[in-house]
């Protein structure tokens, strides 16, 4: 029962997976045939092996810089500072920045002993030093330990001749105003905009 | 499954699966809970903006007999606190705060505890960015106090021999308080502390945050208030963000 058991611990410290589910698993993958069980080994062999940050942006790329990095048409110039890598995919999808990322890496928290050590702002201010950056757009999530680390990497970017701008806050597009929290509305009627 | 129905601040919250949160909530009549909050990461979920961290609300949970984790059925915001945001100062010693509820607190029902918090987050949130220490210190103390540890500052912690305000003493942190000239040779390893230190831990614990430190009398306290948590409160696990916020690692920027 080694193998099984090997294997049940292993999927249990997958986040959401508990023991039972863990061997569940680990039976599913039993009734399969041997070659779709490689198939998924060899993936994550591969995954283990291929996938890493890039060096620029911190992005996760199996090349030796991240797709957006290598692609020429991007505006190296404005730089797009988000918590997460799985966040920069939520921004692409919007197809409206054709600007270049750089993942943080995480947000401040003292709580779980998250400092500005354990994020890449010091390589975030390399890249901006080059002098090559006009604006960097902080893009953390919008709460307190995200606001915080916009603070943090705003009042480290201060002294470089470039603008830092955080992303707007409000209603969700299609959401009913009746139904929006008090917070979110306002924090739209703070950040409200003229009409032209 | 019980209801369980109460006033309640976050003090921390992390993410669990794709779209869901784990909660760690001061209630008023339970004291720390944890919960899961179902969705709360999506912009259109039940709870809105509400679970933001030091948020104070009406919480419902699904208490679960025997389990250490509820489900959050609903959470009615009543105060933010975005201020702590807007200063590093602010937000550390705020989680410091957090983190002594979450590691001292327990689940036992204390109103006067709750107060005491969701006074000292809102003293923080207000706080002058040159003032968050001062701020920071006297919450500590305050929370210190209504956890059941309030320092003898009057009179000798071992022989009770009243002592006067204008003089130095002797802290100690075994003995849990100032001892006289005579006692402090019973109790090595405390520390001189001045009349006026003594003075600003009083005024603090009285709920009077006027006091004004230098910036070497507010490391000493800092110092002084590390080491008696870790005399009468801390099990071995460190404290974290009082570290943070003891060495202002973050203010460099």
């Amino acid at each position: 029962m080694g193998a099984i058991d090997d294997l049940a611990a292993e999927l249990s410290k997958l986040p959401g997976i508990g023991r039972k589910t863990a061997l569940r698993l680990t039976y599913h993958l039993l009734k399969r045939t041997p070659e779709q069980s490689k198939r998924l080994a060899s993936a994550l062999t591969t995954l283990a092996e291929k996938v890493r940050p890039c060096p620029q942006c911190f992005n996760l790329t199996e090349e030796d810089l991240c797709s957006i990095c290598r692609d020429a048409r991007r505006d190296t110039g404005v730089i797009c500072a988000v918590e997460e890598a799985s966040d920069i995919g939520a921004i692409e999808r919007s197809g409206e920045f054709r600007g270049v990322y750089h993942v943080l890496g995480g947000r401040l928290s003292p709580l779980d002993g998250i400092g500005p050590e354990d994020l890449t702002i010091p390589q975030l201010e390399t890249r901006v030093s080059a002098g090559v950056v006009r604006e960097v757009i902080i893009a953390t999530n919008p709460s307190i330990e995200g606001e915080t680390t916009a603070l943090y990497v705003q009042r480290k970017l201060a002294r470089y001749p470039l603008t830092v701008s955080r992303i707007a806050r409000g209603l969700p597009v299609g959401g009913d105003l009746e139904y929006a929290d008090g917070v979110t509305i306002a924090q739209a009627l703070t950040a409200r905009r003229a009409m032209s | 499954m019980p209801l369980l129905a109460t006033e309640a601040i976050v003090l921390h919250a992390f993410d669990y699966l794709e779209s869901s949160r784990i909660i760690r909530l001061l209630t008023r009549e339970a004291g720390v809970q944890s919960a899961l909050a179902r969705g709360a990461r999506k912009s259109r979920g039940r709870y809105g903006t509400a679970l933001d961290l030091f948020a104070e609300g009406s919480a419902q949970l699904y208490v679960k007999p025997n389990r250490e984790l509820h489900n959050l059925a609903s959470f009615e915001i009543s105060r933010t606190r975005g201020e702590l945001a807007e200063d590093i100062g602010r937000f550390t010693a705020a989680s410091t705060i957090a983190e002594l509820a979450l590691r001292f607190a327990g689940e036992a029902d204390n109103p006067q505890l709750y107060d005491t918090i969701a006074d000292v987050l809102d003293r923080i949130a207000r706080s002058a960015p040159e003032r968050t220490i001062e701020d920071g210190l006297a919450g500590c103390w305050r929370v210190v106090s209504v956890l059941g540890f309030t320092p003898e500052l009057s009179s000798c912690a071992l022989c009770h021999t009243p002592l006067r305000d204008s003089d130095d003493t002797t802290f100690s942190h075994s003995s849990g308080g100032i001892v006289c000239p005579a006692c402090s040779k019973l109790a090595p390893g405390g520390r001189r502390i001045p009349s006026a230190a003594r003075a600003a831990i009083r005024h603090w614990l009285e709920g009077d945050d006027s006091v004004h430190l230098i910036d070497a009398e507010a490391r000493s306290h800092q110092r002084l208030l590390r080491e008696f948590l870790g005399a009468h409160l801390a099990d071995d696990r460190p404290l974290r963000a009082f570290a943070v916020w003891e060495h202002e690692r973050w203010s460099a920027a």
